[in-house]
């Protein structure tokens, strides 16, 4: 039974919401939506013309249509930005909480598990001698383990602690040393990147932000009493910090995750307008919106991409609005 | 306060120098290393050569780019069953370090000139940019927060409000981009100046000159800084509005800009601090795109066509540099912390 009546959406949310299904729809239908021209391959006789009857949208000072560019830079976003994200805010939720969760010395890892992981890092390294370490290590571990299962009744088990807290607090203080456009244009410096490498590049940027989110809500989850009675109740912690911390711990990311988006759909056309480490067959939004600066005249140039990616934006954060007031108001 | 300040100092002095390790070997380690893209475009003009004349020149150029050296202390030999090497101090990242710590950044791919002249003409235009930018936007910043404070709830403060949320969610490079189709245009608006003459001229005609080239960068960064700042101060001012010290101000009789400005602003400054320490960083950033668009010579437009053109002393030089950027900020932010509030005390 639910006590508080949910507030109502607001009608900027139904128009928020229906302008990214139609740019989900057609980002997902792009290669069945039989468009005239293909988005890459420039019109050499027309080159930036004013919408006609010949090209709906006009084409830019390098012959390309804006109709398909538009078809294109929905389906860039729809195939690189939302995945980058979903990849983004799954790292940084697991990292974030298992941070907040087991702090610095909660998680204690068996002595012998020590071995086992460096005999594997040792192996996949291939350090030199790897056959010979690899197989010292393994003999020692097991002997180790061998002896502390025979001293553990009653005895504690021999133990370290991980620090995982600091190992997550780092890695988010060395990606936030310069700001994450500045990261993505040094790294993206080299050839032209490739779609996966795009995005995982995307994802690295953005997952520290969700990160921080996670880890702050989780140190608050952590000391509620029903995490008490979990652990009262006897189930094993990784079994609590799956089932009863990390729901709780990822309510916000209901809101955080269109901001998160949005970041990320300005960054990649930032990057695109700036022209680092595009291939050149590439279209999106901001690609197009660059070659403006070669024909100042050609307002369509610009109306266009700009209007979709400020209504995506727009959309995006009247979306995290909605989803806050609906999830974190109470 | 002095051993905290330098243990923060420390930790974002660390990170600095992680994320421009970092950025330098991933530049090395790249599957096309960057001399492969030097070699490709003086291939475009090479004339026909031999193999064994193609190695040799590949060779030369390695040299003089200091390429030849293995990439780090310890490198394994590519195949898939590759061994590892132990190179000592005779590798790429050793050399970069240690002219690093003699103040030398290293020469340009591009242009062979010393990296740090190249910054250095370059920072002379940034830095006057940047600076006034963020002047102006903490200045506006403060005036707009008190404004929609006291403001009735009316249609004006919705629009300040809702011009805000707006600008947050606007991306720099296409707002520099409207600014300049809509004010720099001569079928529009023009407000640069008509004539390049002021350029090379001397004295007042050159200030005038580069005042009016520098108006709508500094137009189109504030206006991206500014919601950032404003919103947190705006809420915390509201906030503070309603406790009780606030209310026994205004049951004295004060009026309620007064009280704004000199009881409750200094409590609700302490967070706007914090947002000061991202501010510069992201000031710098910013400024590669808007100098872009401008076309000015910049530092931020010197990051952006090194990053385009493969020039990776230059790259891992900004990337220095606004790391270096940051701990400037995050400096003046705990000084402003500890001007403003006495109470914090550096254990707390």
């Amino acid at each position: 039974m639910k006590l508080a009546r949910r507030t109502p959406y607001h009608a900027n949310y139904w128009l928020a919401t229906s302008w990214l299904v139609l740019l989900l729809v057609v980002g997902l239908l792009a290669p069945w939506l039989l468009l005239p021209y293909p988005a890459a391959t420039p019109d050499l006789l027309h080159m930036a013309t004013p919408p006609s009857p010949l090209h709906y949208l006009g084409t830019d000072p390098l012959g390309r249509d804006v109709l398909a560019g538009l078809v294109a830079g929905a389906q860039r976003l729809v195939l690189l930005s939302l995945p980058a994200v979903g990849l983004a805010t799954l790292v940084g939720a697991i990292a974030g909480s298992a941070a907040g969760f087991w702090g610095n010395k909660q998680l204690r890892l068996p002595l012998a598990s020590a071995g086992w992981l460096l005999a594997a890092g040792w192996w996949l390294a291939t350090l030199p001698a790897r056959a010979a370490v690899v197989s010292i290590l393994l003999v020692i571990s097991i002997l180790f383990s061998w002896l502390s299962s025979r001293q553990a009744v009653g005895s504690s088990r021999r133990t370290f602690p991980l620090p995982l807290d600091s190992l997550v607090l780092g890695a988010t203080a060395l990606l936030g040393a310069v700001p994450r456009l500045i990261l993505l244009v040094a790294l993206a410096a080299g050839p032209p990147l490739s779609f996966v490498q795009l995005l995982s590049l995307l994802a690295l940027v953005a997952w520290p932000e969700t990160a921080r989110l996670v880890r702050a809500q989780m140190l608050r989850v952590r000391v509620q009493p029903f995490m008490e009675a979990a652990r009262a109740s006897g189930l094993p912690a990784w079994h609590i910090w799956l089932h009863h911390a990390l729901p709780h711990a990822c309510l916000p990311l209901f809101s955080f995750a269109p901001l998160t988006l949005a970041g990320l759909v300005g960054l990649e056309n930032t990057l695109a307008f700036l022209g680092i480490g595009q291939a050149p067959d590439q279209v999106s939004w901001g690609s197009m919106l660059t070659t403006v600066r070669q024909d100042p005249n050609a307002w369509w140039v610009v109306a266009a991409p700009g209007l979709a990616l400020l209504c995506t934006l727009l959309a995006l954060q009247h979306l995290a609005q909605a989803l806050n007031k609906r999830f974190n108001a109470g | 306060m002095g051993r905290w300040l330098l243990a923060r100092l420390g930790r974002a002095a660390l990170a600095a120098w992680g994320i421009a390790s970092l950025v330098f070997l991933v530049s090395r380690l790249l599957p096309a290393g960057p001399e492969q893209l030097v070699l490709g475009e003086a291939g475009e003009l090479a004339y026909p050569t031999t193999a064994a004349q193609r190695l040799a020149s590949n060779q030369a150029i390695r040299q003089r780019l200091g390429l030849a050296e293995p990439v780090f202390y310890a490198t394994r030999s590519p195949g898939p069953a590759g061994h590892w090497h132990w190179h000592g101090c005779h590798n790429q990242y050793h050399q970069w370090v240690s002219q690093l710590l003699r103040g030398n950044l290293g020469q340009s791919y591009a242009s062979g000139q010393p990296v740090a002249t190249l910054l250095g003409q370059a920072l002379a235009c940034s830095v006057p940019l940047a600076g006034s930018a963020a002047v102006l936007a903490t200045a506006l910043a403060v005036g707009l927060a008190l404004y929609v404070a006291r403001a009735p709830q009316g249609r004006l403060r919705a629009l300040v409000q809702g011009s805000l949320a707006f600008l947050q969610v606007m991306p720099l490079f296409l707002l520099a981009l409207a600014l300049l189709l809509l004010l720099a245009n001569p079928d529009v608006v023009n407000i640069l100046p008509a004539s390049r003459q002021g350029e090379s001229a001397s004295g007042l005609a050159s200030l005038v000159y580069w005042a009016a080239r520098a108006t709508l960068p500094i137009l189109s960064l504030v206006l991206s800084a500014l919601p950032a700042l404003t919103l947190p101060l705006a809420a915390s001012l509201r906030h503070e509005l309603g406790t009780a010290y606030a209310t026994t101000a205004r049951a004295k009789g004060l009026p309620i800009g007064r009280v704004l400005r000199q009881h409750l602003l200094p409590n609700a400054l302490l967070p706007l601090f914090t947002t000061l320490t991202e501010l510069l960083p992201t000031l710098v950033a910013g400024t590669v795109v808007v100098e872009v668009v401008f076309a000015l010579p910049g530092s931020g437009r010197l990051l952006a066509e090194a990053a385009a053109t493969h020039d990776y002393p230059v790259v891992v030089a900004g990337v220095l540099l606004i790391a270096g950027v940051r701990l400037l900020g995050l400096v003046l932010a705990d000084i402003l912390y500890f001007l403003v509030d006495p109470r914090l005390s550096p254990s707390a």
